[in-house]
């Protein structure tokens, strides 16, 4: 060899690593090139230094039983999955993943322990909400008043005192004192004793029924001719006045009822059913003559 | 005895040798789990990482019985996993801190000479360590495997290199060590 040596040869060669024919050719070489005999004498050297550094590092104690145990447990570990996983069955490894259900260890114990407050909680909720509902429903079929049930008194009050400017608010006020009023109860709603003991205060005045169905008859009359209607304006004004008259019957009917031995009262109303009987006259007249032309 | 059956007798113990049965588990521990362990320590530098290092090759081998490699090239393979476990335990984690500190703990517990004795010893080992940090790989792989006595054929196949470049890697990685070595003081 008479180039010099590579260091990666050289370093094969003191490591033992090249081929008989390779050796003995380095060998050879390095008995006549200084500069490689130098290199290699480094090489010891540096060789000799790495070993002194790194033989600490590798000549620590190896737990060797420790790790033999810890090695036998993870492979006990590893054979307790591997016979369900390979040999046994599938309904045996079903079972089995049932059974391990019921091996309760800390967290799954608690993990059960919450599920079962969990459905404790929703039983006990749903059993509150459950007998909440007959409870309601049963209420409602005692016939207890619903707040939609008008109170027989106010009925009463509202539709001897309330005056409305409609024409079918009129209508309603008058037939209040029709006969047929007791059909006016709400569908369903039984009419109580106490409705019934009420009825009688609504009885009329004497000398009043004679108005009554005269403004009746009138009120039909008018209403007939309901298909042609009338001018805005006179409908305004005639809305207006009998709103004047049905106020001032309730304000006289109530004096009159209150004062039963007073005659003034009683001429006092029925000049105010004479006021809306005139009224009603005017127009259905009013009406009647505006058809035949 | 004629040519042919000479000639088959000669060939035997090569193929005896090819052939030769694969290293049981409990044979393959005892021969090898001090060259995985003490891989391991080299690389995360702390005797409990290195425990788990060590039992997760051995796993790994337990596991894969049939398909590695035989006893010739059982060693490079275990070493190889035992590399590749250790730098995934400590990647991502700057504990290189917690590491030394825990080492020299462990160190003693594990039955080191005593702490008086052996503080010579410690700083020449975290001496070397930190001069070994300093080569890039795979120098500084094939240096710590050369000096557990590997072949550079294991080390090559160790490290997944070509075996004539081994030589190379390990002058190379030599010069450099001695180097820091000597700027760090290691070489008092």
């Amino acid at each position: 060899m008479r180039e010099c040596i590579d260091e990666g040869i050289l370093q094969s060669y003191f490591d033992g690593e090249l081929s008989g024919e390779k050796t003995e050719s380095v060998a050879s070489h390095l008995a006549v090139c200084i500069n490689c005999a130098r290199a290699a004498r480094e090489l010891e050297s540096e060789s000799l230094l790495l070993s002194k550094a790194l033989e600490p590092e590798f000549a620590g104690p190896v737990p060797t039983e420790r790790l033999r145990h810890r090695l036998d447990a993870a492979i006990a570990g590893l054979h307790v999955v591997r016979p369900v996983a390979s040999d046994e069955s599938r309904v045996h490894s079903w079972l089995q993943s049932i059974a391990d259900l019921f091996t309760l260890s800390p967290q799954r114990a608690f993990g059960y322990a919450g599920l079962a407050a969990v459905i404790v909680f929703a039983a006990i909720f749903a059993i509150v909400q459950w007998r909440h509902v007959p409870v309601n429903n049963g209420s409602g079929l005692a016939g207890v008043p619903k707040p939609v049930s008008p109170p027989p008194a106010s009925t009463q009050k509202e539709s001897l005192a309330t005056v409305t400017p409609s024409p079918k608010d009129k209508a309603q006020s008058v037939s209040i004192f029709a006969p047929k009023q007791p059909k006016r109860t709400i569908p369903g709603h039984r009419v109580v004793p106490n409705e019934l003991a009420a009825r009688p205060q609504v009885k009329l005045l004497p000398g009043e029924r004679s108005y009554l169905k005269q403004i009746a008859s009138l009120d039909t009359t008018i209403k007939s001719e309901s298909r042609r209607p009338m001018r805005p304006g006179l409908q305004a004004e005639y809305e207006r006045n009998l709103a004047l008259v049905d106020r001032a019957i309730a304000a006289t009917r109530s004096a009159a009822k209150s004062n039963p031995n007073d005659p003034d009262a009683a001429e006092f109303m029925f000049a105010a059913y004479q006021s809306k009987v005139d009224l009603l006259n005017q127009v259905a007249d009013a009406r009647l003559s505006n058809r035949q032309h | 005895m004629s040519g042919q059956a000479r000639a088959l007798i000669d060939s035997m113990p090569d193929q005896i040798a090819t052939a030769e049965p694969s290293l049981s588990f409990d044979e393959a521990f005892t021969l090898h789990h001090r060259a995985v362990f003490r891989t391991a320590r080299a690389v995360v530098r702390d005797p409990a990482l290195a425990e788990d290092v060590t039992q997760e090759v051995f796993l790994r081998l337990y596991r894969n019985l049939d398909s590695t490699p035989g006893d010739e090239l059982l060693r490079p393979w275990l070493l190889r996993v035992a590399l590749n476990v250790a730098r995934n335990t400590i990647r991502g984690a700057s504990r290189s801190v917690a590491r030394d500190t825990q080492y020299s703990k462990e160190a003693i517990g594990d039955g080191w000479a005593a702490p008086v004795e052996d503080y010579e010893r410690r700083l020449e080992i975290e001496e070397a360590r930190r001069a070994l940090d300093k080569i890039k790989e795979p120098m500084r792989s094939c240096l710590l495997l050369k000096q557990q006595g590997l072949s550079y054929r294991e080390i090559a196949t160790t490290l997944s290199i070509k075996e004539t470049n081994v030589g190379s890697l390990v002058a190379r990685g030599r010069k450099q060590f001695a180097r820091v070595y000597g700027k760090i003081g290691g070489s008092r």
